[in-house]
């Protein structure tokens, strides 16, 4: 392992190397601050159970922001960590709620690729990481065969090819990013325009009302509220992708408008894949674990389909550790 | 032609706190729970065999697919992790000792350590509902797993069986689930209540044929019936004498020696 790479996975002392991290983290600060503000004044016009949700929902971010900043600032390793640990537990919750879990082989293949993706992303094989997408879903169908069980097949396959490409594909493409130069400010720059998103249509929605978005999969949602969630994304993505890829092409202020309805496009789709799949199995919550949120997964949907499509947007016009040791641990080219 | 629906059926203790599905009779096992369990019945057979030279007779009389209870003599702490011994590794995941939830389900630690290792499940000795006895009865088929109960409800201090209490008739009663009665020999004299690390004392399971209760009523007087039938077996069961074995105690060491 050379020193560099050693910095990049454990390194601390640059954090705040790139001008961006530091502003981003300044910026977050200051929107929880101005969410504190904007709580305690409509708090009083509200009733007890919408106060509650609203302060519970507030002290969930309180938690959240230094709990997912915290192992990007310390090093890639950590963020790698994290990452992993989202994957494995999005999908015990996923696994529980569809109970897929019962079928222990299945459950168990999923976790071998989601643990193989996530080996890839520390190594920094790229091409073995692109691989896994179908070595994954081809080995799950396959090596169900070996319970000579037929009857269901079908079903446990694709509940277990759907968990891989969810929370060991797509939410892997989010730890891969930690393996470019800069990752500090990419990582917090697209969880912030992930977070911005869910918060505008949330404010949005309530605020406007009108026309529902998908009234069967979401009746909360409603289409001002998509539309303020896009505009917002791009108000913010545009001057936060200038500090952050300042210089590349990815820095272009017209690229940057579309990167931005991209990332809100699929954050939305994230959210509503979600509420498909808790109408479909006619739960209101994932999990218990997080008051005011519900399970992580109802945390951090949004940022499942958005972890492809930053990672993809940022590889096709820089490159994601292109420049960096590749195969750090395995050694293989 | 039509696309069949999924068959989609979220955990049954969906929803709960880390605590309370410790705590819940419906707690349902994923893959680390189940490798605890197995790793577990693993290590405690080994044990069991090693240090105690467990030695199970008539293991032939165990029903060979779930659903079915095992009950036993109660003298120790070992006795669950005993019976639960001979059972087969491919069904350990749905085998649940019915544990006093005043002891094993007080604190936090103690209930993730008896629902991560032990798989059981708590019985509130003085709180528990008939509601709560009816959901054991209905998991018991659904599922279908297998129960380890031990009737007298405590573990005897001086060897002596203690007063057999009617709940497992509340579970089979007018049912097609067999009770399997089970007598445990040596868990006394290894661990008796208030010692903590068994001695190397031998010990035993005898099992006897299991009894079916379909046409005994699911009431107070079909529990008795059932309970009697039970008590009659299990004592039955400790009265066989095996040779080059000699109990100190009263309950254990009838003057009628069967050696078999």
């Amino acid at each position: 392992m050379t020193d560099a790479t050693r910095q990049r996975l454990f390194g601390i002392d640059r954090a705040f190397a790139h001008p961006a991290t530091g502003i981003l983290l300044a910026a977050i600060g200051i929107m929880l601050l101005v969410g504190l503000v904007t709580i305690l004044v409509v708090v009083r016009h509200l009733d007890a159970e919408r106060k509650k949700e609203l302060w519970q929902r507030y002290i969930g971010w309180l938690v959240f922001v230094p709990l997912v900043a915290g192992p990007m600032l310390a090093g890639a390793f950590w963020a790698i960590l994290v990452v992993a640990l989202l994957s494995i537990f999005c999908y015990r919750e996923y696994a529980r709620a569809t109970g897929l879990f019962r079928e222990k082989l299945i459950s168990f293949l999923v976790i071998v690729s989601i643990l193989a993706v996530q080996f890839t992303v520390l190594d920094n094989w790229y091409l073995l990481f692109v691989a896994l997408f179908p070595l994954g879903i081809g080995g799950i169908a396959s090596l169900a065969i070996l319970q000579d069980r037929p009857k269901g097949y079908i079903q446990r396959v694709a509940l277990g090819t759907f968990a891989f490409a969810l929370f060991g594909s797509c939410l892997g493409h989010l730890g891969f990013l930690a393996n470019d130069v800069n990752y500090r400010p990419i990582l917090i720059f697209v969880l912030a325009a992930v977070g911005l998103n869910d918060v505008g249509a949330f404010v949005t929605g309530r605020l406007t009302g009108g026309r529902r978005l998908c009234v069967n999969t979401s009746p909360n949602k409603t289409v001002a509220g998509a539309i303020g969630a896009l505009v917002l994304t791009v108000l913010f993505v545009v001057p936060a992708g200038k500090l952050v890829f300042e210089g590349t092409e990815l820095g272009d202020w017209s690229r940057l408008v579309l990167f931005g309805l991209a990332l809100s496009v699929s954050c939305q789709f994230g959210d509503l894949m979600l509420s498909s799949i808790k109408r479909d199995l006619g739960l209101k919550d994932m999990d218990v674990l997080i008051p005011g949120h519900g399970g992580l997964l109802d945390r951090f949907d949004s940022l499942i389909l958005v972890a492809p499509v930053a990672f993809h947007a940022i590889n096709y016009f820089i490159g994601v550790g292109k420049d960096l040791q590749p195969c750090i641990f395995s050694g293989a080219r | 032609m039509s696309v069949q629906d999924f068959d989609l059926k979220p955990a049954a203790d969906l929803g709960l706190t880390p605590l309370q599905r410790w705590r819940s009779p419906k707690r349902e096992s994923g893959l680390v729970q189940t490798a605890g369990h197995l790793l577990f019945a693993f290590a405690t057979r080994a044990f069991l065999r090693i240090w105690n030279r467990l030695e199970v007779h008539s293991q032939k009389n165990l029903p060979k697919e779930p659903p079915f209870i095992m009950v036993a003599n109660h003298a120790s702490h070992l006795d669950a992790l005993v019976l639960a011994a001979p059972l087969p590794y491919a069904i350990r995941d749905r085998v649940f000792p019915l544990a006093a939830g005043d002891i094993f389900f007080q604190s936090a630690v103690v209930s993730a350590l008896a629902a991560g290792f032990i798989n059981a499940i708590p019985l509130w000795r003085k709180k528990s509902t008939p509601r709560a006895l009816q959901e054991l009865r209905e998991r018991l088929v659904s599922e279908p797993c297998v129960f380890l109960l031990f009737p007298e409800g405590a573990r005897t201090r001086d060897g002596n069986y203690l007063r057999f209490k009617p709940g497992v008739g509340m579970l089979v009663a007018g049912s097609d689930v067999p009770v399997v009665p089970c007598h445990l020999r040596g868990t006394f004299e290894a661990c008796p209540a208030g010692r903590i690390f068994p001695t190397p004392h031998k010990i035993i399971i005898n099992i006897g044929q299991p009894l079916r209760f379909p046409d005994v009523p699911n009431d107070r007087e079909g529990w008795d019936v059932i309970i009697g039938q039970v008590e009659k077996e299990i004592r039955k069961l400790g009265e066989i004498e095996f040779v080059a074995h000699k109990s100190p105690h009263p309950a254990r060491n009838p003057a009628q020696r069967i050696a078999i």
